[in-house]
Formats: structure tokens, sequence, C-alpha cells
């Protein structure tokens, strides 16, 4: 893959013209309609501003007080706890279950299918579905767990700083761990099973064959899936929003949430902005960070 | 001698010239139809709703050319919604505007001349207190639709039956909200508690948070001078926060404050499982399309206070008030004058218990219901919401913090001193 | 490209009570929908609890269209997500297809652009969205959502397609050149064909992204004409009276688009997945 060294040829130069036509709708798209608003959110950073008829230049003032601010930091702290668990919950049930949809088991097909739903419900929907069965009155959970008779009073799940936390967790990973299982079944189906049979002779069980075949194959999808996942839910809103809006008080004020309070109920868009702008510098920071410590070839 | 003769020409050519002058304006010229944009967010409520869209059928009915399209939002995302749409330039020709929120929308600019708009003669139709709280900087920022004095609601046969009376001080609330939570059926399970607390952390939580502040003779925000200062310190305070701790953890409360908004609490006691609340009289009319067997079955009374506090009642208004960029003034105003005219403002109070504001509907016997009486007594005594900009982010510093001390993260000094701290920064940032 | 997909493994005596156990968490919130969307008024709020309706009825299915604008919700939801899968697939193969097959300046830029954007959190892009529809006059549009989640999907997508393009040799593209094939030729009749499966899998994200998003619907329509699915669900908590069955019945009519999408493409996205990874 050389870059040409200043001179082109004219074939080259056609190629280079037939790639850029090829790219250019996609191109013209994120220029305006990601870099634009990208540069525009950083603008707004600096000041000051209702967006209407204030505009009150404050520099780096609102970048300062967000990393000096305890609440802020605070919020970081949850959502990055949030990520991690979700994630090594996505990956935990995604690949088990993709090891035991891909082994001689019966009815694959069924069980794939229902394993699968999960991922088919809008956000909306699961938040909804959970924040019912939390409910303190009427909620399943409290009626299951009472006619076991683990609990005699009716719990308020959600009302609790560490149980809101873990039904965030719970329902995000009840959601999301489809699209994982899915790419560690490809994954290993993708793993010569040659390996498998090298390993069985070499005197591995079950479970080394595992360690020491069917995680490294899985390593480069997974790898990627990681990076992403993380990202998407340390941007994540939409379940814990609708779930407890950031509560009980700030048990699970993710960052997103934060950025939407400060931006849409006090109105103060350019401390909002900031707030993005370091979140955003905190996903590169991570994304750079995983892939020295995890180096593959995908470029 | 040519002058005869062209003098009829002249006069049905200047005739014809002055027609566009005398016709209506361009927006009510007959055949061209206006689309009127109403935000409302009564419009997304149970039997408000169908009375409102009742309404704006009938004007309809009356003016063929116009259509009113209503954007619905529900009350908690009003002002939210409202900003966004200034922000945006989208504002609708009429929109819901309140004491909380006009401040805000003053600074916006996003208020026409009411004054100018409804004139004189017909703002001299409102009652004076209503009236009195719709101005910032002596101007008139909406017209004022209704008004829902929030006080105590109570189940007049459940206080009946065991004997008392609603509490007249806060210590009397707290035995009384413990006594009222019983277990019907003996099987060991609450069955109706004694108080819906509206807990959540928005502004049907916070509204009613601030008149139980205020009920302890402390007071969130108010005037001084030309600024502002915070009573969220004072010792009434501590004790209102502590209040809402010792509610919760006696178990007067039914599980789940926290996520316990105005709907749900009025669920609560649609379903006969609490009591009382703090609200206004059209949680009534709520309550009875949920559950019509509790007809009659609901009172309201002052709320308590502490000794020697004189109460200070929100009267939780709402009203209509039209955009500085709409190009329908005149017609909005029109729709405005049709809501509030008598016969409406009694259909509207009597499908949902609103009370009305203008003195030829209020002058009704329609009116005066015993079930409205407790909250017509409690209107009395209507205080004006502070007027500042960044009033309605107090809803957040309130909320976070009785929500704290209810799952006991804060006690309730460390809760009043925050809410004081963050109310003073607030202060200072908006000067 | 793919081995013949043959099973890793016994099936261990442990498998199936891990994968019932599953389908169990699975399904319980799912039957639990089900049954509170069967339930009428008092039923719902019954204590205690009923586990499935004594009188299944389908009223909170109908009223959920009387009483809320659904259809247009739905027709909404179709529209926008419809189009902007379709707008996005096709953006991103082509420019996928360029970035895997031509060297020109500014790719390297761009390839590091498609990461950087996924990085930004995006409940901060909506104010510069604001004034972008708003100058467009697409706000509370159906349009203006299109373009909206094309803009989401593209970066991603192209990842996708860069990725799966990487993993078709190139000696196709030499072999249709030899015969004479310009790039576009060659794209359109020889690559584009074996790139199915991995625009399958493409469609399949931009469309369940499309169908999720509500942070963007919500703050960027206002009426009721134009607002999509999952800001109608939303906004039915948001309402005075939580009528759950109405809500769960709601819920239902908004996942059985994405399920029958899922159920024709199913093959497709497994294999496709396979296939892009094998060369990853």
């Amino acid at each position: 893959m050389a870059r040409e060294a200043g001179r082109r040829s004219p074939a080259a130069a056609a190629r280079s013209r037939a790639g850029f036509a090829f790219v250019s709708p996609a191109m013209l798209v994120m220029l305006l309609l990601v870099a634009y608003p990208l540069a525009y959110g950083m603008y707004i950073s600096l000041f000051r501003t209702n967006l209407l008829n204030r505009w009150d230049f404050v520099g780096l003032t609102f970048f300062v007080q967000s990393l000096s601010d305890p609440g802020f930091l605070r919020s970081l702290f949850i959502t990055a706890l949030y990520a991690i668990l979700v994630v090594s919950g996505h990956l935990l049930v995604g690949v088990t279950l993709a090891v035991v949809l891909a082994s001689a088991i019966r009815l694959q097909v069924l069980f794939r299918a229902i394993l699968i739903l999960p991922w088919l419900f809008p956000e909306v929907v699961v938040a909804l579905i959970f924040r019912w069965i939390f409910d303190p009155i009427f909620g399943l959970l409290n009626h299951v767990l009472e006619t076991i008779g683990l609990i005699s009073t009716q719990v308020a799940w959600l009302d609790d700083p560490t149980w809101a936390f873990v039904a965030v967790v719970g329902a995000a990973v009840w959601k999301g761990y489809p699209l994982v299982m899915l790419l560690a079944l490809a994954g290993l189906q993708s793993i010569p099973r040659d390996r498998y049979e090298a390993a069985a002779l070499d005197g591995a069980g079950r479970f080394a064959q595992f360690r020491y075949v069917s995680l490294p194959g899985l390593a480069p999808i997974l790898g990627v899936a990681v990076i992403l996942e993380f990202v998407w839910w340390f941007k994540h809103f939409t379940i814990v929003w609708l779930m407890t809006k950031g509560g009980p008080v700030d048990a699970t004020n993710v960052v997103s949430i934060d950025i939407y309070r400060t931006a849409f109920q006090s109105f103060d868009f350019g401390r909002a902005s900031a707030m993005a702008v370091i979140v955003l510098f905190i996903c590169i920071a991570f994304a750079i960070a995983y892939r020295w410590l995890v180096p593959d070839e995908q470029a | 001698m040519t002058l005869p003769k062209t003098l009829p020409m002249l006069l049905s050519l200047g005739a014809v010239a002055l027609v566009p002058a005398l016709a209506p304006s361009p927006a009510l010229a007959a055949g061209e139809l206006v689309t009127l944009t109403v935000l409302s967010s009564t419009i997304v409520e149970g039997p408000e709703g169908k009375a409102e869209q009742g309404f704006a059928d009938a004007f309809m009915a009356e003016n063929p050319d116009v259509t009113i399209e209503f954007i619905g939002v529900p009350a908690n995302e009003l002002y939210a919604k409202t900003n966004t749409l200034a922000i945006s330039g989208e504002m609708p020709d009429v929109f819901i505007n309140s004491p909380e929120f006009m401040a805000q929308a003053h600074d916006l600019g996003i208020v026409a001349d009411m004054e100018a708009v409804l004139g004189a003669d017909y703002l001299a139709g409102f009652a004076d207190g209503p009236l009195a709280q719709a101005t910032v900087e002596g101007e008139y920022q909406f017209a004022p639709w209704f008004t829902i004095p929030n006080t105590l609601l109570y189940r007049r046969d459940v206080f009946e039956e065991a004997g008392i009376e609603p509490p007249t001080d806060w210590d009397e609330f707290r035995d009384v909200a413990k006594q009222l939570t019983v277990d019907i059926d003996g099987d060991g399970q609450t069955d109706r508690w004694g108080f819906a607390m509206v807990g959540s952390n928005n502004g049907s939580g916070a509204g009613r948070f601030f008149l139980v502040l205020r009920a302890h003779g402390a007071e969130e925000l108010s005037a001084d001078g030309d600024g502002w200062v915070t009573g969220f310190d004072a010792p009434g305070a501590v004790a209102a926060f502590q209040l809402y701790g010792d509610l919760v953890a006696d178990g007067s409360v039914p599980p789940g404050p926290l996520q316990t908004s105005y709907g749900e609490a009025v669920s609560l006691i649609a379903s006969d499982k609490a009591a009382m609340m703090i609200t206004g009289p059209h949680t009534i009319g709520a309550v009875l399309d949920q559950n019509p067997d509790m007809a009659g079955k609901l009172a309201g009374a002052l709320l308590p206070t502490l000794e020697g506090v004189t109460p200070q009642i929100n009267l939780g208004m709402f009203g209509w008030a039209v955009s500085a960029d709409s190009e329908h003034k005149e017609l909005a105003a029109r729709y405005i004058a049709f809501i509030l005219n008598k016969d409406n403002q009694v259909a509207w109070n009597l499908a949902t218990g609103r009370l009305p504001t203008r003195l030829d509907a209020l002058a009704d016997p329609r009116i005066a219901r015993p079930e409205l009486e407790g909250f017509i007594e409690a209107a009395e005594y209507g205080y004006q919401v502070p007027t500042a900009r960044f009033y309605p982010d107090l809803f957040g510093v309130a909320g976070d913090n009785y929500q704290a001390v209810i799952i006991g993260q804060l006690s309730a000094e460390e809760a009043a001193t925050d809410a004081a701290a963050r109310t003073e920064r607030l202060i200072d940032n908006n000067r | 490209m793919s081995k013949p997909s043959s099973a890793i493994g016994g099936a261990h005596p442990l498998f199936y009570p891990l994968l019932l156990v599953a389908c169990a968490i699975v399904m319980v919130p799912v039957l639990w929908m089900l049954s509170t969307s069967l339930k009428n008024e008092t039923e719902l709020f019954r204590d205690p609890l009923l586990l499935w309706p004594e009188k299944p009825t389908l009223a909170a299915f109908r009223s959920v269209f009387q009483d809320y604008p659904f259809g247009a919700y739905i027709r909404n939801s179709l529209v926008v997500v419809i189009c902007a899968t379709a707008i996005s697939l096709a953006f991103s193969t082509l420019a996928g297809y360029g970035l895997s097959r031509f060297r020109f300046g500014g790719r390297g830029a761009f390839l590091a652009f498609l990461l950087l954007s996924q990085m930004f959190p995006s409940v901060m892009l909506i104010i510069p969205y604001f004034k972008i529809l708003k100058s467009a006059g697409l706000l509370d549009s159906r349009l203006g959502l299109i373009v909206t989640y094309v803009s989401f999907t593209i970066p991603f997508c192209t990842w996708m397609m860069y990725g799966y393009f990487r993993s078709i040799p190139t000696e196709l593209d030499e072999a249709a050149a030899i015969d004479g094939c310009g790039a576009v030729r060659t794209f359109f009749t020889v690559i584009l064909p074996l790139a199915l499966p991995g625009m399958v899998a493409t469609s399949v994200y931009a469309f369940i992204t499309g169908w999720n998003e509500y942070l963007f619907a919500l703050i960027l329509t206002n009426s009721e004409e134009q607002k999509t699915l999952p800001v109608g669900i939303g906004q039915l908590i948001g309402q005075y009276r939580i009528e759950w069955n109405e809500l769960m019945a709601a819920s239902i009519y908004s996942t059985i688009p994405l399920m029958i999408f899922f159920l024709f493409l199913q093959r497709y996205l497994i294999s496709s997945l396979t296939a892009g990874a094998v060369k990853n």
C-alpha cells in the first residue's frame, strides 16, 4: 500500500479521481453533517449562551469549571463504571452463549432465534418493560420475590442508588448481548476446525480448547467490538433516562444525561458543549490506549 | 364640465381603493385557510384534553377558515419544549405561560405585548390576584386561564371514619399520615398509605416541596432589593427536608416515592392506596376520570403550617401568551378570548375542577361546589412566584436534595446547606 | 471464504439447562409485556398481581390507535428509517469500495475521521443540528430526520463496508480491468453482487439504529404528525396517566417490523458476519 511519492502517472491520477468519486457522497455527508456540527459544538463551548440572544465569550471557563466540578467528575466515573460493566456483561453472556450455540446442541436455530430477541426491541421499549417490572407496587419482580418469600415488604428498586444502578446495567446487558453473541458466533465459525482437532490430539480438554483455540480466534473480531461497544455505552442515554432519569439523586447520572440536563433543562449550552468535548477526548483517549495495549492489524 | 361626468368614476375608483383598507387583515381574508398553532400541556391530560379539544372544535366551527393545531407536551416538559422552540425559531402562535416560566420567556423575548394584543379593557375583566401575578417589569406576560391552588387534598370519607379532622400543623400531619396507613384486610400488607408524596425530581415534586418549605416559614427564593436571596438554609427549611425523610421512614408513604410523579400519585389516590396528597382541585377530576367511585369522597383543606407561619399557597396558574413572532396575533387574541369566555370558563371548571380567572365566571354559582370549597379558600393565600429567570433551575436543586434525604444519603442539614449553596451559585451566575 | 460451519465440541449436558435459563431470562420480560398488553384497566392494577389476564382483551391494541396518532408515528418511523437506511447503504457501499480499492488524497484523514466521529456524544450534536435543519427549513419534518439518521449511520456503515470489501480479493477487479471494464462497471457488475451479504449486515445495523433512535427525534420534531415511534412511546410515560397496557401494546407494535426485517435477513446476516470476520 505504498503511497505515490509526488509524481503521479496519469493512470494513478485517474484512479485517484475514481476513488474520490466513490467516496464523495459519504464524504460530503460527513463534512456537512458530522464535521460541521462537531466544529460548531466545539465553538459553542467557548461561550455562555442560550443560543438565542446571549453570546458571552468565556474561553475555557466551562472546561475548567467542569473538570473541577465534583458532580461532573462523579458522573464521568459512573459512566465509565456503567460502560465497563455493560460491555463486560455483553462479553460474558455473548461469548458463553456463542460457545454453547456453536457446539453440537440440537434445536440450534430455535435457541438462536429466541436469544436474539432482545436486540430487536427498541431501547425505549426495553427501558419501559424493565421499569414496569421494577415497579414497587405493581411490578413483576416484587410479586415473584414475595411469592417465593424472599422479601416481606415491597421494595422500591429504582429508588435505591445501588439497585437502580444494577437495574440499568441489567437492562442494558439484556438488550445488547445478542450483538456480541452474533459476532462471537461468526468468529467461532470462521476458526478452522483442524485447530480443534490438533488441540484434542494434544490432550486439550474442552476448556483448554476454548482458551487456546477459540479465544485467540475470536480476539480480532471481539477486539473491534469492545472499542465500539465501550464508546457506544459510554455515550448511552435512552435506557438510563427512561428508567431513572439519572436518579435517584445522581446514582445513575451518566454523563450524557448530565449533558442533556445542562443543555435542555438549564439551557446552559456552552457548558454542555464543553462537557461533551471532554467526553470526546476521553473516548479518543480510550480508543488510543486500547489500540496500544491490544494491537491488531485492523487499520 | 367634465367634472360631473368623471365624479362618479372617481368616486367608484376611490371606493375600490378603500375596500382593501376596510377589508379584514390578510390573515382573515375570506377563503384563505389559517392554521393557528397552540402549545399546550393540558391537551395531553385526562379530562382536560377532551375539554380543551372541545373548545378548539367549537372555535373552528365558528371560524371555518381557521384550523387549530395543538402541540401537546406533558407539563413537566413544557419549559424545555418552549425553550427549544424559541431557540429554533419555531414558536407557535399561542403558548402556555406561567409565573414560574414567564421571567425566562420574557428574557428570551418570545412574548408579544399582551396588553396591546388583548386590550386594557379585556384585561380589566380578570380577577386581581391572578392578573397581578402575570407581570414582569410591569408588562403582562399572559392571559391567566386557570388557577389550581395547591393545598391539602384528602379523603373525606376516610377521615370521617377515623373520626379526625384534617391536620393543621406538621406534627399532626405526620401523626395522621401514620394513623391512616392501614392494613385493611389483615393480610400483613399495607393496603392504604397515609400520604401520596410526589417525590419525583421535577417541577411536580419540587413545586409541592416548595409549599411544604414555605409552610415551615422558609422561602426557596425571595426578592432582596434588586436581587434575590435564598432561604434554603433557614431552620424551617431543615425541618421541611427532615419531614420528607421522616414521612418515608415512618412508612406512611407508598413505596417508590422517588418515582412518584403527579400521574403516579393520582393513580394512587384513585386506586384507594393513599389518603392525602398535596395538590390542586384538578386532581379531583383526574381521579374521577380513573375511578368514578371516588365521587364525593375527596375534599380540600388548608395546608398545615408551622406555628405562627402564615399559609402560602401556590396558585398553580397557567395562562395563554401570544408569541412575539406570530403572524396571527389578532386571531390568537380572539382564540384566547374564546377559551376565556364565561361559558367556557365554567365548562372548564365543571370538567376539570380548575378555577376560573375571569370575574364573570368566578361569579357563577356553579363554581362554588362543596368539593372545591377548601381550594377556593386556600386561593386567598396565594403568593407571587419569584420572577427570576433561573427559577425553573430550582426544581432540580430541591429535587436532588429531598431525594437525597429520603434515601438517607444526606441529612436534612446537609441537604439544606447544599440547596442553599447551589441556589446562591445560580443567583450569582445570573446577575 | 468460510469453512463449512461444523460444530465445535459436543453438547455438554450443562448446555441445555444453561440455554433454558438464558431463554427464560429473555422470554420472561417479553411474555410479561404481552400479558400486560392484554389486560384491561382493572386487571392492570389488581392486587395481588395477575400473571396472566383472566379476560384477555385486545382493547389496548385498539385504543393505542384511537387515543394517540399511532398510525402517524408508525408511518413516520417506517418512512424515515427505510429512506435513511437506503441512502446510508448506498453511500457507505460506494465509499467503502472507494476506500478499499483506491489511493487518493485525504484517504487516511477520512478513515481517521470515520472513527473519530463515533466518539462524540450524540446529545451534543443536537444543537448544531437544530441550526442546520432550521436554516434548511427541515425542522419537524421527516426529511430532516432522514438527513440526521443518514449522518449517524454513515460513519459506521462505511467502516463496515470498508472492512467487508477488503475481504474481497482485488484479483477480481484486476481481471475485470483486463477485460476492459472501467472502475464503475467493475464495481457494479463484478464486485457489488459479492458484497450483498455485507450490505445486508450494514442495512440491518442502519435499520435498527434508526428504528431505535429516540433523542434526536424527540428534540427535532414538534408536531404529532411528525413524531416517530420511539418518541410516541416515550411520551406515553410522561403522560399524567400511565396506561401500562397501552404502553406495552405500543411496544409490541414497534418491535414487529424489526422482527420481520430480521427474520428475512437472518441467514445473510450470519454469513456476512462470518465472511467479514475471516478477513479481519
